[in-house]
């Protein structure tokens, strides 16, 4: 695998290798290689269906892969205890597609709710508000505390979800759609906090989107996804100067 | 947090209500059985407790008074059965008291019975053993039915037989019944009792009547004056002596026809043939008995009747006023025996 | 031909959800021992289940308490067994009517509620994103809800028991006169150890089948928005059937004992 001359002395905090993943007799998918180097932001296109949101389930352990390796800052993913699965999660925030806030409990209790098993990370901390208020502030909306989901608009729910993987202090984020289901506006509003929140906590990002625009904006680097290899890697400008039509497909729509 | 504790508080109350729900029955239900409180252990002794389960109730005076706790069988015919008797009960039951196993109704349960024993015993205490009555089962009922029944039906065949045997003319009853003979006999005798007693009676009033004027002396003369008299007692006399004929033919007859029932009582008693099987039923034997015994009487009072009147005559003929009459009478029945 | 081969497909279908039921009841008997265990979203569920649907049991016991003595009672009456009235609508309402009443209202209720809920927490990612923060959601959601549901159906059965015999003492009471005093020691003189503890300890199970069916449908859900559906329904459905088998079956132990 070529690499890009710019990552050689940046070391890599996620590694995939030859990963496979097959559903029935739909090989989603069938070899893919990625790493993601410490402090960039990552952006993976693909058509639906290429299999971007199965390769990031499959790195958080949502989905068990065939084939291939998985490593985590330093830990191979297959051969993890549950324990250390748990210190993964920590380290890896995970922003759904559809925001999944849990509706039966308030934005604080939504927030409160992955330090329920992680306060020790925190060092035992027994009041958790002034955390909920901190990430809530880091996302702008401090005065829906104590809404439930049902009252948040679409960009709303989706910020208090990143606040709610903002607050287990993340040192990699994974974006699964961040903008899907927006209004361009809002998708705008959504992408420049993810590149506020990328400078304030320092984190290396994989964003999954097929929104050109967000790419254009947040990405360091890209990788496009085509029929569960990575077909073709580069910088924005790179891919969108390309001359191969499978790729300018991408960004011709 | 102040959410939480309102539900919590609410939830914890459901949970009570349900709960005590649960105890409040069980407690109850265990009362009937008397589970729990005060009671004292007392033992029963059985051959055979017809399906008796622990938890049955335990009754006296109709009142439920416990309940039965276990049951152990101890040998092959003895099953001891443990129950609880309420302690404010216990100083009421004698210690001569019985148990028995009956059923509560007809489809009710089996409880235990107590039956009181006698008022001055001394009262029953806990770890007392209580005599048992062997109870009379409705399954041993019915078995014992269904042999009378069985006899009943074999009864009822025999007497067919015999019926058809005596229609048949067979055996002593049959000849006694079946002779019309003896009927015509009987009938002819009775009837003559009937006339004897009439004839008797009437003698009888004529002669107490003559003979109490006779013993009044101051009407001597009258009665002697009265013509008519000699005439009359002639005739009563004459009436009398017919009678007495009649009476001893009677008498005769009525002999001869208790010899031939004694005979036939006698047939009847030492069960001979047919009348083998009649002869076990007290009520027909009585009977003939009783029929026995009434002509027995019958005769014994003809006789009295009969002594009496020879007495009468006997009196008569000694009477001064007569002795002339009863002369005459006397020569002519040797004139005509001659 | 085709026929037959649908036939053993589903049959295969069948039994291929049968062994996963029984693999994720297997799950939630290691779960439910280990720690750390769920004790606010327990009490949180046990009200939810308890409480909430108190007031549905209640009025249906009420209900079946008064239609079965307003309608067992002429026959009875005709029976001359009118005096046999309590004892009779006790022993059926504690021994059969109360408990699958309640069960199968709770599976209606509760059952569904748990398909639903777990279903489109399963569809929105909301089960992923637990798991994704640390907490196991089996045990933060399955586990609670089937403890929840085993505590609580008892407890709902036994109250819908009482108002249910209440309903059918205020018929007695208005068309036939008797006393409360009567009546209930007419019931309590009925009931026996062998009608209360088998009938109370089967609602137990009745309790597992519908927290067990309704997360294994909700918890296993797919399809999308329409899944959240077939998976109520299909609780519902399932956890009836199961709750007259369980009932069949615990009848048939307590025949043995007893």
């Amino acid at each position: 695998m070529p690499k890009n001359p710019i990552y050689e002395n940046r070391k890599p905090v996620i590694t995939i290798r030859g990963l496979k993943k097959t559903f029935g007799q739909n090989a989603v998918l069938n070899g893919f290689d990625m790493d993601l180097y410490e402090g960039e932001t990552l952006v993976i296109m693909g058509k639906s269906g290429s299999g971007k949101s199965v390769m990031i389930k499959c790195l958080i352990g949502l989905e068990t892969h065939d084939a291939g390796t998985i490593n985590i800052m330093g830990r191979d993913m297959e051969n993890v205890s549950e324990d250390e699965l748990r210190d993964i999660r920590t380290e890896v925030g995970f922003l759904f597609q559809g925001s999944a806030l849990y509706d039966s409990m308030t934005v604080r209790e939504n927030l409160e709710f992955p330090l329920r098993r992680h306060k020790r990370k925190f060092g035992g901390i027994s009041d958790t508000t002034p955390m909920v208020i901190e990430v809530l502030e880091s996302v702008g909306l401090a005065h829906a505390i104590d809404l439930m989901p049902e009252e948040l608009s679409g960009g709303m729910k989706r910020r208090i979800a990143l606040a709610r993987t903002l607050i287990l202090r993340p040192r990699i984020i994974l974006y699964d759609e961040p903008t899907t289901g927006l209004d361009p506006i809002t998708s705008k509003e959504i992408v420049l906090l993810m590149k506020s929140i990328q400078q304030k906590y320092s984190t290396s990002s994989i964003v999954i989107t097929h929104d050109v625009d967000c790419a254009r904006f947040i990405s360091d680097r890209m990788i496009l996804l085509v029929d569960g290899v990575n077909y073709a890697e580069g910088t924005f400008a790179e891919l969108d100067a390309s001359a191969d039509p499978k790729v300018q497909a991408f960004f011709k729509s | 947090m102040d959410k939480s504790i309102a539900t919590n508080i609410k939830l914890g109350a459901f949970v009570l209500a349900g709960t005590a729900l649960l105890i409040t029955a069980i407690y109850f239900i265990g009362q009937k059985q008397s589970m729990f409180g005060n009671s004292s252990m007392v033992y029963a002794v059985f051959r055979d407790i017809n399906g008796l389960k622990p938890g049955n109730n335990v009754r006296y005076s109709g009142i439920n008074v416990g309940s039965v706790k276990d049951i152990t069988m101890v040998a092959d015919t003895v099953v001891v059965i443990r129950f609880g008797l309420r302690k404010d009960i216990l100083p009421h039951i004698k210690s001569d008291a019985h148990a028995i196993i009956i059923n509560d109704g007809l489809v009710g349960n089996m409880i235990v019975n107590i039956l009181p024993g006698k008022s001055t015993g001394r009262p029953l205490q806990g770890g007392d053993t209580i005599r048992s009555f062997a109870r009379i089962r409705t399954d041993e009922m019915l078995s014992t039915l269904s042999v009378t029944n069985e006899n009943a039906a074999l009864l009822t065949a025999e007497l067919l037989k015999i019926t058809r045997d005596i229609s048949g003319g067979k055996g002593v009853i049959s000849s006694m019944i079946s002779d019309s003979t003896i009927a015509r006999d009987l009938k002819e005798t009775i009837h003559h009792l009937r006339h004897t007693a009439e004839a008797s009676n009437k003698a009888l009033v004529n002669i107490n009547r003559l003979v109490v004027s006779l013993d009044k002396n101051n009407n001597l003369l009258g009665m002697v004056r009265d013509t008519m008299l000699p005439k009359t007692i002639k005739q009563t006399l004459s009436n009398i002596e017919n009678s007495s004929g009649e009476i001893s033919v009677v008498i005769r007859q009525l002999n001869d026809l208790i010899a031939n029932a004694d005979t036939t009582v006698t047939n009847i008693r030492k069960g001979r043939g047919a009348i083998n099987y009649l002869s076990n039923d007290r009520n027909f034997v009585d009977k003939v008995d009783r029929t026995v015994t009434d002509l027995d009487s019958a005769v014994l009072q003809i006789n009295n009747a009969a002594i009496r009147l020879n007495q009468s005559l006997e009196a008569l003929r000694y009477h001064w006023l007569l002795k002339g009459s009863f002369k005459k009478m006397e020569k002519e029945k040797a004139g005509k025996k001659e | 031909m085709k026929l037959l081969n649908t036939l053993i497909r589903s049959v295969l279908n069948y039994l291929e959800e049968l062994g996963q039921l029984s693999r994720f009841a297997g799950k939630f008997f290691r779960e439910v021992v280990r720690r750390p265990f769920e004790g606010r979203e327990l009490l949180r569920q046990c009200y939810n289940m308890g409480n909430k649907s108190l007031l549905l049991v209640g009025v249906t016991g009420f209900i079946i308490g008064l239609v079965f003595t307003l309608q067992s009672r002429p026959k009875m009456l005709e029976l001359g067994a009118a005096a046999w009235l309590p004892s009779m609508v006790s022993i059926s309402i504690v021994r059969e009517i109360g408990p699958i009443i309640t069960a199968l209202i709770c599976a209606g209720r509760i059952g569904s509620g748990i398909g639903a809920e777990l279903g489109s927490m399963r569809v929105t990612e909301q089960i992923d994103a637990m798991e994704v923060s640390g907490t196991n959601p089996f045990k933060y959601l399955v586990v609670t809800r089937i403890l929840a549901t085993t505590l609580m159906i008892p407890i709902l059965v036994v109250m819908s028991d009482a108002i249910a015999l209440f309903g059918s003492f205020l018929v007695e009471s208005i068309k036939g006169d008797v006393s409360f005093r009567l009546y209930f020691d007419e019931v309590f003189a009925s009931l026996d150890f062998i009608d209360i503890i088998p009938a109370t300890l089967k609602t137990f199970f009745f309790g597992f089948a519908i927290g067990l069916v309704g997360s294994f449908r909700g918890y296993y859900c797919k399809h999308g928005t329409a899944g959240v559906g077939v998976a109520a329904n299909t609780a519902v459905v399932e956890t009836s059937m199961l709750l007259f088998v369980l009932d069949f079956l615990a009848v048939m132990v307590t025949d043995i004992f007893y």
